[in-house]
């Protein structure tokens, strides 16, 4: 398990948001816990993730909170 | 007539933009939402004889208190009429769209669905039953296709006969089970003597939320303490957040009814263009790369085209005040009309082409989806200033108008990025600055025009990033907002609601800035012209005697004399009237020479530092008090005319030394 802001382009299972208040933000979005996804763009700078239609740009003070899993 | 309120809500980038022209054509108009400085449209139509009013909400993604445009959209939907809810559906992503539907459902309105970009999601081989959808639902689904104006007509019909229905309880309402309805009823109870202008479900859900703006309604009530109790109580028994449990339960009924009403078919084309693109435009060096070009060119076309009409207009004028100057008029109205109106509003509304095409390239940009990525590629270096991306692209507009600048500070949600960006935006030194640098370069720096010129647009930069972080560490405690930002699949401009858009923003540009702008030159005219008409714009007259007690503050920039202060009285009207204003005082003829004999080098350089910074013009003021509000716009004056003022001695002097 890593952070969403250390890993490299591949894809990830979205395994927890620490911060309740990011969470409601992605989850609004249509990103939710236990979500595949996709990493397009890794740091630095801002991370780039893809589910299905929805491609989202998540900075990384945003991207240090989300706790992914690699899938293989 | 009779005349019903149709809002049209929805996630960003489904369509409600178009669908609100396709319905109302160009019977439109943009203004703001009481007392905020978000933007609200309005328009409408009549079908079968009946007004419709439609009311296009900002675009969002759930309903909180906590954003400022969302706040609008629930109050606007609880408090206003609204005869029918129009929720903009994305075929795409139709699961986020029925989330939303499960939010707007706890609303209590007439709902039709409208399932656009149906075309899209055909392409991706996806369509939906929607005799299936209506059943499980219980609203109203039409099918349309927005840009290629499709089925609205049988939109239009949807909603008029939904506005002949009595509001239907009917309505799909969400079951979230049995534990947490029971809190739900718990809570209603305990709101029941709190007379909340919304309805009690809808609040009872939004506390259970921890929505902030919700809770504070209620922090003082008796039974606040009961209710966090509820909730420590239901979070033990999931053994989750309870915001994450609502979240959940909504998905996993909407993921239900989806794939329910999902029909498969073969794929034509996948979105994977836009990932490829993705990749080159956000990549860490190709990203920056396009970024600038793309820039470079927005500029060069503003102006490349811009200039021949903004050319042809300053002709118009010209012989207008001309043939203004000979009307068989007393010889104070011939004065007013030509000297007043023709070169004050004018002055204005010489900027009208290049205000219309920045309008359209910032449509053009957004529509094609490219400002997102935009505001990603930039996020590294604003970040460091302490704002985040999308804050860059209203900063970058300011060197070409500071106006329509700060009305793109609109895409930011967060008001402290807002404002901070506003404040500014003013130092952006925008295209009305250049004739200033020109003039004086041109007499002064003649070996080093460019780099001079380049040093004020460096400075004005600099300025900028001073006020961010002076006002980001002073007034503004709270971190800017986590960037998080949807990138929508980039797409064709959609030609027609582009020029819509940027018409009929450049028309509200012109209604507000022109009759402001008028008063003002009136007022400038009158000290002018009085008390002796025949020494217009001198010494002795009001205008030079202002300029004589304003002057002194200069001594130590170096231009302590009136008429450099009556310029710069002048230029707050629009800065290029710094210009006009030395040619009618000094004599266009013997301009050189004057300026010459008044200015130095080292002052002509701190005069120009000066007109870069001192203060926002008038055009600007009103869109900054429009867009952060009157206090704000009164502190980036001051702020503004103290760092033009500070800098102004400061560059003087050392360049004296
Ligand atoms: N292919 C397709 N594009 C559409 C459709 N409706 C709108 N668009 C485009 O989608 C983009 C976003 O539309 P807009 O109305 O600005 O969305 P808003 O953010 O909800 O106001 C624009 O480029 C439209 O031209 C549709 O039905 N099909
Ligand atoms: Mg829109």
């Amino acid at each position: 398990m890593k952070k969403l802001s250390e890993v490299e382009e591949g894809k990830y299972k979205i395994v927890d948001i620490t911060k309740p208040g990011k969470l409601r933000k992605l989850c609004n979005i249509g990103v939710l816990v236990g979500d595949t996804i996709e990493v397009i763009k890794s740091c630095p700078g801002p991370i780039i993730i893809k589910k299905g239609n929805i491609t989202v740009g998540i900075g990384h003070g945003m991207a240090m909170d989300i706790i992914v899993e690699k899938v293989k | 007539m009779e005349e019903k309120v149709i809002a049209i809500a929805g996630n960003p980038n489904t369509g409600k933009t178009t669908t609100f022209n396709a319905l109302t054509g160009t019977r439109q108009q943009v203004g703001n939402w009481p007392g905020v400085t978000v933007e609200k449209k309005e328009g409408y139509y009549i079908y079968k004889g009946v007004k419709f009013k439609v009311v296009d909400l900002p675009g969002t993604y759930t309903l909180t208190g906590e954003s400022e445009d969302q706040k609008i959209a629930i109050d606007f939907l609880t408090q206003n009429q609204v005869d029918v809810l129009l929720l903009m559906a994305d075929a795409l992503n139709l699961e986020r769209s029925m989330y939303f539907l499960i939010l707007l459902s706890e609303l209590n309105k007439n709902i039709i669905v409208d399932l656009n970009m149906v075309d899209l999601a055909e392409k991706e081989g996806i369509d939906y039953d929607v005799k299936h959808l209506e059943k499980l639902l219980k609203v109203k689904f039409v099918k349309t296709i927005g840009n290629k104006n499709i089925g609205f007509e049988d939109l239009k019909e949807a909603i008029y006969r939904k506005c002949k229905e009595p509001v239907s309880s009917e309505c799909f309402i969400s079951n979230y089970g049995d534990e947490i309805e029971s809190a739900i009823s718990e809570i209603i109870n305990y709101l029941k003597n709190l007379n909340l202008p919304y309805p009690e479900r809808f609040v009872a859900l939004k506390v259970l939320e921890k929505d902030e703006y919700f809770v504070n309604l209620i922090i003082n009530s008796v039974n606040y303490e009961r209710i966090n109790n509820l909730i420590s109580r239901l979070e033990k028994f999931f053994n989750k957040p309870i915001e994450r449990v609502l979240i959940e339960k909504r998905y996993g009924i909407i993921h239900g009814v989806v794939q329910e009403a999902l029909i498969e078919k073969k794929k034509e084309l996948k979105l994977e263009i836009t990932e490829k693109l993705d990749r080159i435009l956000t990549n860490n060096f190709l990203g920056p790369l396009t970024f600038l070009f793309i820039m470079f060119l927005t500029f060069t076309f503003v102006f490349g085209i811009g200039k021949p009409a903004t050319k042809f207009l300053e002709v118009v004028f010209e012989k207008f005040g001309g043939i203004a100057a000979n009307f068989p008029f007393p010889f104070w109205i011939n004065s007013l009309i030509k000297d007043g109106i023709v070169s004050g509003v004018g002055s204005v509304v010489l900027f009208l082409p290049n205000i219309f095409l920045f309008f359209f390239f910032f449509s053009v940009l957004e529509d094609t989806g490219y400002m997102s990525r935009a505001a990603i590629v930039a996020d590294r270096l604003m970040h460091k200033i302490g704002l985040h991306g999308k804050s860059a692209i209203p900063l970058i507009l300011g060197f070409g108008c500071n106006v329509p600048a700060i009305m793109g500070t609109r895409i930011l949600e967060n008001k402290r990025d807002k404002i901070l960006t506003s404040l500014s935006i003013p130092f952006m030194s925008c295209s009305a600055r250049l004739p200033v640098y020109l003039l004086f370069t041109g007499i002064f720096f003649q070996e080093n025009q460019g780099l001079i010129i380049f040093s004020l647009y460096l400075f004005g930069i600099i300025a900028g990033i001073l006020s961010i972080k002076f006002f980001g560490s002073t007034f503004f405690k709270k971190e800017s907002s986590p960037l998080i930002i949807e990138l929508p699949p980039f797409r064709f401009p959609y030609w027609q609601g582009v020029l819509v858009e940027s018409w009929t923003k450049t028309k509200y540009f012109l209604k507000k800035a022109g009759t402001i702008i008028f008063l003002g030159a009136l007022i400038l005219w009158f000290l002018s012209y009085f008390p002796d008409p025949t020494k217009y714009g001198a010494q002795s007259n009001f205008i030079g005697r202002l300029g004589s007690i304003i002057s002194p503050l200069f001594k130590f920039s170096g231009f302590g004399f009136w008429q450099a202060s009556v310029a710069l009285i002048f230029g707050i009207y629009a800065k290029e009237l710094v210009v006009g204003t030395f040619g009618i005082l000094f004599g266009v003829g013997n301009l050189m020479e004057s300026l010459k004999i008044y200015f130095t080098t080292a002052s002509a350089y701190s005069f120009m530092i000066m007109s870069l910074l001192y203060m926002p013009c008038l055009a600007t003021f009103l869109v900054l008090k429009k867009e952060i509000g009157m206090k704000w716009a009164i502190v980036s004056l001051f702020w503004s005319l103290f760092i033009g003022w500070l800098f102004s001695i400061l560059f003087y002097q050392i360049l004296n030394f």
